[in-house]
C-alpha cells in the first residue's frame, strides 16, 4: 500500500541541518576529550609523612579484608601493631598539633590546606570544561535552526513531549514525531557516548559527566576527604580492626586438598 | 564465614580482570548497538518493532558473548552471570535510538 507521504523535508534541511549537527558535536565531545586530558594537572608530589598519614588508614581495611590469607600469629601482631600506632597517632603527619590536641581549635577550612584547594581547581576545570560547550552549543542551534521541523522520528510519542520537541514549531496539530533540530540535539547528547567510545577508547571524557565513577579515579581511589579530622578516622580503623574476627584461610588445608585429589 | 563467601576467598576473583571484562562487554554492546541502529533504520522499522529488533539483536549478541567469549562459563569472568545477559543494555538503547533515528531519517527523505 502506497499512501503520500502527509509531509515532505527539504532535501537541504538534512545536508545543512542535520549533518553539521551532527558533525560538530561529534568534534565538540572529542575536542572536549583532548581539552579535559591538556588541563589534567599530574598529582602532587607530597612529602612522606603526609603520604604515610593517608596511605596508613589504607593498611588497616587491607588487615581487615585480606587478613584471611596470614596465619593467626601474624594476624594478631599486625592487629595489635596497627591498633596501638593508630591509638598513640604515630603515624600523624603533625605530631606537635596531636600532642595539644586537647586544646579547642577552628574546624579545618578546606580551601586552607593546598591538597584541597587543588581538587577544587580540578572539579571546576570539569565542569566548566562540560557546561561550557553544551551552553554555546544549545544558543547556536537556538539561534541558526529553531522554527522548523527537521526529522521524523521512528517511534511515536504522548502528545505532552510536544511542546519539547516542536518549540518554536506554530502547528498545533502535528504528529509529535515530526520533531525540530533541539530534539536531533538531545538525542546526540545522550547517544554519541558509544560514537566517542568506538573512535577515543573506553577511558574517554568525550560525553561529560555520564559516569562519575570513571571520571576522577584519582578523587576515588584515596576515599580521603581534605579537612577531616585524621585522627578521629584512626580511631575508628582501629576500632574495626578490633572487631574483625580472623579466620585463616588455610585453616583445613590438607582435608580440602585430599578431598580435591580424591586420595 | 558462609559457603559462598567462603568460595570467593579460596578462589578470588582478580578485580582488574572484572573490569576488563566489563569494559570488553561495554565495548561490544557499544558497536552492535550503533550496528542494530542502521540496521532497524534502513529497513524502516517503525516504532515497537524498532525496539523488539534492538531487544532481540542485543539478546542474540549476549548469547553469542555466552557461548564464544565466556565459553558457557560466565561466572569464571563476572561476579555474577547477569553482567553477560543484561549489562550496558539500556546504555546502549541510547546510541540504537539516535542511528536508528538518523538513517530512517536519511532513507525516508
Amino acid at each position: 500500500m502506497v499512501t503520500a507521504p502527509d509531509l515532505v523535508l527539504d532535501p537541504s534541511l538534512r545536508d545543512w541541518v542535520l549533518f553539521p549537527i551532527l558533525l560538530v558535536m561529534i568534534l565538540v565531545g572529542i575536542l572536549r576529550h583532548y581539552i579535559t586530558l591538556l588541563l589534567q594537572s599530574p598529582p602532587k608530589q607530597q612529602d612522606v609523612l603526609a603520604i604515610r598519614e593517608q596511605q596508613s588508614l589504607a593498611r588497616g581495611a587491607s588487615l581487615r579484608s585480606n587478613g584471611k590469607v596470614i596465619p593467626p600469629s601474624s594476624f594478631q601482631s599486625r592487629k595489635a601493631y596497627l591498633i596501638q600506632s593508630f591509638k598513640d597517632g604515630i603515624f600523624l603527619k603533625d605530631q606537635e598539633a596531636f600532642k595539644n590536641k586537647d586544646e579547642p581549635k577552628a574546624p579545618a577550612n578546606p580551601l586552607a590546606e593546598p591538597g584541597g584547594m587543588d581538587q577544587m581547581i580540578n572539579m571546576l576545570k570539569g565542569n566548566m570544561v562540560m557546561i561550557v560547550p553544551q551552553t554555546l552549543l544549545m544558543s547556536w542551534i537556538n539561534f541558526f535552526f529553531s522554527g522548523f521541523i527537521l526529522m521524523k522520528l521512528p517511534f511515536p510519542l504522548t502528545i505532552r513531549f510536544k511542546s519539547i520537541l516542536q518549540s518554536g514549531v506554530a502547528t498545533r496539530d502535528l504528529d509529535v514525531r515530526w520533531v525540530s533540530s533541539m530534539s536531533w540535539y538531545f538525542l546526540n547528547l545522550f547517544g554519541l557516548r558509544s560514537v566517542y567510545d568506538i573512535l577515543l577508547g573506553s577511558n574517554n571524557s568525550a560525553g561529560g559527566g555520564m559516569d562519575m565513577a570513571g571520571m576522577n579515579p584519582g578523587m576515588m581511589a584515596g576515599g580521603f576527604q581534605p579537612g577531616q579530622d585524621i585522627y578521629k578516622l584512626y580511631l575508628s580503623e582501629a576500632e574495626n580492626i578490633e572487631l574483625t574476627t580472623h579466620e585463616y584461610l588455610l585453616e583445613d588445608i590438607e582435608d580440602r586438598i585430599l578431598e580435591k585429589y580424591q586420595l | 564465614m558462609d559457603e559462598k563467601e567462603r568460595k570467593q576467598a579460596i578462589y578470588p576473583l582478580s578485580t582488574e580482570s572484572l573490569q576488563q571484562n566489563g569494559k570488553t562487554v561495554y565495548y561490544i554492546r557499544s558497536v552492535t548497538s550503533t550496528i542494530f541502529g542502521v540496521s532497524a533504520g534502513i529497513l524502516g522499522l517503525e516504532s515497537y518493532y524498532g525496539f523488539l529488533f534492538y531487544f532481540g539483536g542485543t539478546a542474540f549478541v549476549s548469547l553469542l558473548m555466552f557461548l564464544l567469549l565466556a565459553r558457557g562459563q560466565p561466572t569464571e569472568y563476572f561476579t555474577s552471570a547477569k553482567d553477560i545477559w543484561t549489562g550496558n543494555t539500556l546504555a546502549g538503547l541510547s546510541s540504537f535510538v539516535l542511528t536508528w533515528t538518523l538513517f530512517y531519517g536519511l532513507v525516508d527523505a
